[in-house]
């Protein structure tokens, strides 16, 4: 048999799992669309591998039971590929289309998704954001709307999440979920996530009723850590302090002192991010409890007198 | 002709989006269609040959698709079902919620726009109800900087330069506002020093109107991209930095990487400040070394003996 462009195998397979009117079996499937290899697993494993294809494309193949020797059926139900008609009147859709030609998310997914409204795209307008862009983050968000469980590499440790939320806050892509293993909710930075997450089935996912993933949301850095939350106490000088307190809001501030400095006390369960964050103000603030920290920070600084290698 | 940074699903992907929108015209310039999808005619005119063989079995012709590609038209009967518009992928989804949050989150809050209606369909018909929230930030001058960019006032600001290490006021005509990874930045006409100037817009920690119309300006060459405009007053850095203290360069300017032998990276950087580049070089730690140029290889050590400083003789005694 002429060696068949996977493109094309991959259009026809579409077109019939969509034009059926029963589920299909592999063996029909495999006989009927040019390109697949003679019975056996090398079938078996190119359809799993045009199905994942096609999952990752946003087209979900469906499984269905069905009498006969093979027992499974396949297809495509149109639900599943066309998309619903959304009704936007012409200044909602023109609303969308300012929205996505004014945000910048380092790819063109946003304009692609007009065409599939239909709406005529604008050209890529001043921006008034943009967002940073991960390959996780649309895997994360089809898991979280299909309620699908997930499972990534995160600090080394493989993490079973049943996923809540996304959220852009502070210039990080954050999200929240219900860590099955350590059952408890946890937050995660989505850029430190290793490699693709791999998601479950639709409605794998079962959120505790209690669970409130807003609550669980860090408002800093620091916050985002697994270690024993503390309170550390900052002093920062009168040139950074008052932005730091616009920052931080009154509340953080634990003394306010004659030569204009303030203490701001924090808690802290990532104790890097709060160094990190010290020292970006660089003479201008201190650590001054716990011992520590201020311990660490000042062992941070003296290496440097070691000279650089 | 294939193209090789694009795999069988992305292609399958576009191909049928091209196939929905030829199903809806009928006929349409293969000009017009290549550069509507972002294809050269010949990759376009390759697809298009492809589907025509594609269909229903038993592939007789009258069930493969009918596509006629002239040499400027393409004509196709592709049927209504086909012209439906697809279910968007979970890349478009989220690139479209994303967007329109971040729209929404720009503008402020107003309840009845058209976007958050549009949103409000968008949620119903897809299911993304509460999936992907994007907040921009809301520093204490926001609301004013806005107005005064929205209305053409001219402001007077307090500024916190993060790259002098001083405080100033300044008069500045507003030229744009745009949140850049979680930050808002201000480009204005800056009267005292007399030419574009881009502001952290959560370092500005006063702001009011001076009553003056913002003159109008073009909008600056360094306006659009991030927040980090390395003009021609930029000095190139090189550094060498270890593995895993690579995240913190993740929002800096970063010019070039590359590897180097003994494992670190070598990273070149466009910085306009050398107060910036300490502060950088004090979260990197003493493992990064400045390589170039050479009157900066000892600002990392020399800041962190300053902070040092505060440390060792510092008016609070350690506790």
């Amino acid at each position: 048999m002429a060696r068949v462009d996977r493109l094309e195998r991959l259009t026809d397979l579409v077109l019939v799992l969509l034009n059926t009117a029963r589920p299909l079996t592999l063996r029909e499937l495999g006989d009927v669309v040019p390109g697949f290899p003679p019975e056996g697993e090398a079938r078996r494993q190119a359809f799993e591998r045009d199905k994942r294809t096609l999952r990752d494309q946003g087209i979900p193949v469906v499984t269905e039971t069905i009498e006969g020797p093979e027992q499974m059926g396949y297809r495509i139900r149109p639900e599943d590929f066309y998309l619903p008609d959304l009704h936007l009147d012409p200044d909602e859709q023109a609303a969308l289309n300012i929205a996505v030609a004014e945000v910048h998310l380092g790819d063109p997914s946003g304009r692609d998704a007009l065409w599939r409204l239909g709406i005529p795209s604008l050209q890529s307008l001043a921006p008034v954001a943009n967002l940073p862009s991960l390959p996780a983050l649309p895997v994360l968000f089809e898991a979280v709307r299909s309620h699908a469980n997930v499972t990534f590499e995160y600090r080394g440790e493989s993490r079973h999440v049943d996923p809540a939320l996304l959220r852009f806050r502070q210039g990080w892509w954050y999200l929240a979920g219900f860590d099955r293993d350590r059952d408890a909710g946890r937050v995660f930075r989505v850029d430190r996530i290793d490699g693709n997450p791999t998601t479950g089935a639709p409605g794998s996912a079962q959120l505790p009723a209690d669970f409130d993933a807003e609550a669980a949301l860090p408002d800093e850095p620091w916050k985002i850590g697994e270690e024993t939350i503390r309170p550390v106490r900052v002093l920062v000088d009168a040139l950074e302090g008052p932005r730091v307190v616009q920052q931080l809001g009154d509340q953080s501030v634990s003394e306010r002192r004659d030569d204009g400095s303030v203490v701001v006390e924090l808690q802290v369960s990532n104790e890097s991010a709060l160094i990190s964050w010290v020292l970006a103000l660089g003479a201008h603030a201190e650590v001054l409890e716990p011992s520590e920290v201020r311990a660490g920070i000042v062992d941070w600084l003296a290496a440097f007198e070691g000279g650089s290698r | 002709m294939s193209e090789p940074q694009r795999d069988a699903g992305s292609r399958l992907d576009r191909l049928l989006a091209v196939l929905s929108w030829l199903a809806q015209r009928g006929q349409v310039s293969l000009a017009e269609l290549a550069e509507r999808f972002g294809m050269t005619p010949e990759q376009l005119v390759a697809d298009l040959e492809l589907a025509a063989c594609c269909g229903l079995p038993p592939y007789t012709p009258d069930r493969l698709m009918e596509i006629i590609v002239g040499e400027e038209l393409v004509e196709a009967q592709l049927g209504a079902e086909l012209g439906r518009p697809r279910r968007l992928s979970a890349q478009e989804g989220f690139a479209l919620a994303a967007a329109a949050r971040a729209s929404a989150a720009a503008q402020g809050v107003e309840p009845d726009s058209p976007l958050e209606r549009a949103l409000a369909k968008l949620d119903a018909a897809l299911g993304d109800r509460g999936s992907v929230g994007v907040e921009l930030g809301d520093p204490t001058h926001l609301a004013s900087v806005r107005d005064a960019f929205g209305q053409g006032s001219q402001l007077r600001i307090d500024y916190l330069s993060a790259w002098r290490d001083a405080r100033s006021t300044r008069v500045v005509d507003p030229v744009a506002l745009a949140a850049y990874g979680g930050k808002w930045y201000l480009d204005a006409w800056c009267h005292t020093a007399g030419g574009t100037r881009r502001f952290r817009v959560d370092r500005i920690v006063g702001a009011e109107p001076t009553g003056e119309k913002a003159e109008t300006r073009p909008t600056p060459e360094t306006s659009g991209e991030g927040p980090f405009v390395p003009g021609p007053e930029a000095t190139v850095v090189r550094l060498a930095v270890s593995g895993e203290s690579g995240w913190l360069l993740e929002s800096v300017p970063v010019l070039e990487t590359k590897q180097l032998p003994d494992g670190r990276t070598e990273v070149t950087l466009g910085v306009v400040s050398t107060v910036w580049l300490e502060r950088l070089l004090l979260q990197l730690g003493p493992s990064a070394e400045v390589l170039e140029p050479d009157e900066l290889k000892s600002v990392g050590r020399e800041a962190a003996a300053r902070v040092l400083a505060r440390y060792s003789t510092g008016d609070t005694p350690p506790v």
